[in-house]
């Protein structure tokens, strides 16, 4: 009876209007959320890999706190505990910056490791032909080490692209939250669920493809 | 190399400029001491390269050799007294360390060529970015100096295309790039297959030829012999034997110097008379 029912082209296109606003909002607050964790893994996988203090000490801390409690309770903390202490942001804020927090974790471990499997070798070869010590990471360590990185750092970017899916419990109406609200009102909790996994599946297989060119471009030559 | 390929090196370094070179030695080392943590690595060890000498290191493994280069190219800190470079004194406080060693060229035992980057690219990477050279000058420029060592051909190969004697020739036109006035050779052919070693040796070979003031910790006699002007000998951070490369490798006169070429099989003896002990080569 259930299947009798089932119309998955009725439910995307009778609220395709909606739905679309909703995928773009994922979309927006995926690419905020990347591009935020990009730049906050590059500068503090940097740090500590090469044990800058304070920051390198801090690092460790937000990545310990990020790493070992649960992204809701993280998103939870910004969206209600934060505005307790006067901090207020509006959702699509809380969205991308509570993803990119988690995410940027993440990255941070990924680019350290990628950076400290950098031979010291090849640091050395730098300095010796005259490279200052931050010129030699903007010319050795980080091509070197941002491509031993890259494959880590791309699963990281595909967990902030689903995490995105949380902000359901905040109700910004991000793909998921848009497409479950449809489906309470009209019953169509199949159709909504099934049209979710497609285009989560589209989007990460697409994210990862891209990815996936940059990286055989990018790749060391020798693991080509 | 040809004469006019050796002249371009020769104006690449320097000498024809600041007047620095051939006045004073090149590099002077005095009284230098280095420990880590509790081991004295470097015990006192006084040095003087002139320009255009070929200084040739030997030594036992552990003696100090490889830190006595890294300490020449400030690679590593001294706990004690001076090394200056054309006069002037590298070792003082305040020093620009980045700009002394744009000065000095240094080649690795396993060569540390950048793995992302072609042959060329390894070559120019530092003349683009520290001298400011344009991309067309330093492409030239790097390619004159890819075919002094025998490797026009090879510009747009990876390291891990090149064997290890082509590696290490591409990380001799990269120091050669930055127009270096002096060069040290850590081991650069104890990485090699026995048939990879000459390519390597005659390019240096060719470099001494021309003036190059290099100092040269190696294990290759025959160069030693044939294209060095001094030898020193270092045993447990001191250089403990120093002259003309065929009379120290001829007549060591200490003792330690005669033992470390009989155990490398260095001596005129037989193979036929010697025999072994818990230590190695017996007396
Ligand atoms: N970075 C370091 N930290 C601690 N000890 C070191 C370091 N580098 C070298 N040493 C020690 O210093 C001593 C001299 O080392 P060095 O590499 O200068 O010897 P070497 O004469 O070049 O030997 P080899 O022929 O094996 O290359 C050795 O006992 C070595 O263990
Ligand atoms: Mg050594």
């Amino acid at each position: 009876m259930i299947l009798a029912t089932y119309d998955l082209w009725a439910f995307v296109s009778e609220n395709r209007e909606e739905l679309l606003d909703g995928l773009l909002n994922t979309l927006k607050v995926s690419a905020f959320a990347i591009a935020g964790a990009f730049v906050i893994g590059l500068a503090l996988g940097a740090a500590r890999a090469h044990r800058i203090p304070v920051v390198s000490q801090l690092t460790a801390i937000y990545v310990e706190v990020i790493r070992n409690t649960p992204i809701l309770v993280q998103i939870f903390f910004i969206f209600y505990a934060l505005p307790q202490l006067g901090i207020v942001f509006d959702q699509f804020t809380v969205a991308w910056l509570s993803v990119m927090i988690w995410g940027g974790a993440f990255n941070s471990e990924n680019f350290r490791a990628g950076f400290q499997a950098v031979a010291y070798r090849y640091r050395e070869a730098g300095y010796a032909l005259g490279f200052a010590p931050f010129s030699t990471f903007v010319n050795v360590t980080l091509p070197i080490g941002g491509r031993i990185a890259l494959p880590s750092s791309i699963n990281t970017y595909i967990s902030v692209l689903k995490n995105t899916s949380l902000m359901y419990v905040i109700g910004y109406a991000e793909l998921t939250t848009t497409s479950l609200n449809i489906s309470n009102l009209t019953l169509q909790t199949t159709e909504s669920l099934t049209m979710l996994a497609i285009v989560y599946l589209t989007l990460v297989w697409s994210l990862s493809a891209l990815i996936r060119l940059l990286e055989s471009r990018l790749a060391l030559p020798e693991s080509r | 190399m040809t004469a006019s390929e050796a002249a371009t090196v020769r104006t690449a370094n320097g000498e024809d400029g600041d007047g620095t070179n051939g006045a004073g030695p090149v590099v002077r080392v005095e009284g230098l001491r280095k420990s880590f943590g509790t081991n004295l690595v470097l015990d006192g060890v006084d040095v003087t390269v002139a320009a255009g000498e070929v200084l040739v290191i030997i030594g036992r493994s552990g003696s100090g050799k490889s830190t006595l280069l890294r300490c020449i190219n400030l690679l590593e800190p001294i706990d004690e007294g001076r090394i200056l470079l054309e006069g002037d004194e590298i070792t003082r406080k305040g020093v620009d360390v980045s700009r002394v060693r744009q000065r000095i060229g240094m080649v690795f035992q396993q060569f540390n060529l950048f793995p992302h980057l072609t042959a060329i690219d390894n070559v120019t990477l530092a003349a683009r970015k520290i001298r400011k050279l344009s991309r067309e000058q330093a492409e030239q420029r790097a390619r004159e100096l890819l075919k002094t060592v025998g490797l026009e051909e090879k510009a747009d190969q990876h390291p891990h295309q090149l064997s290890g004697g082509q590696q290490q020739r591409v990380a001799i036109a990269r120091a050669l790039m930055m127009e270096p006035h002096v060069m040290l050779f850590d081991e650069v052919t104890s990485a090699l297959d026995p048939e990879l070693v000459g390519e390597v040796l005659i390019v240096m070979r060719d470099l001494a030829r021309i003036g190059m003031t290099m100092l040269v910790v190696t294990h290759e006699m025959q160069f030693a012999r044939e294209v060095g002007d001094r030898l020193v000998f270092m045993d447990e951070g001191r250089i403990v034997e120093e002259g003309a490369p065929a009379d120290v490798l001829d007549n060591p006169s200490d003792e330690r110097t005669r033992r470390f070429l009989r155990r490398t099989l260095q001596l005129p003896e037989s193979l036929e008379e010697l025999t072994v002990n818990e230590e190695g080569v017996e007396e």
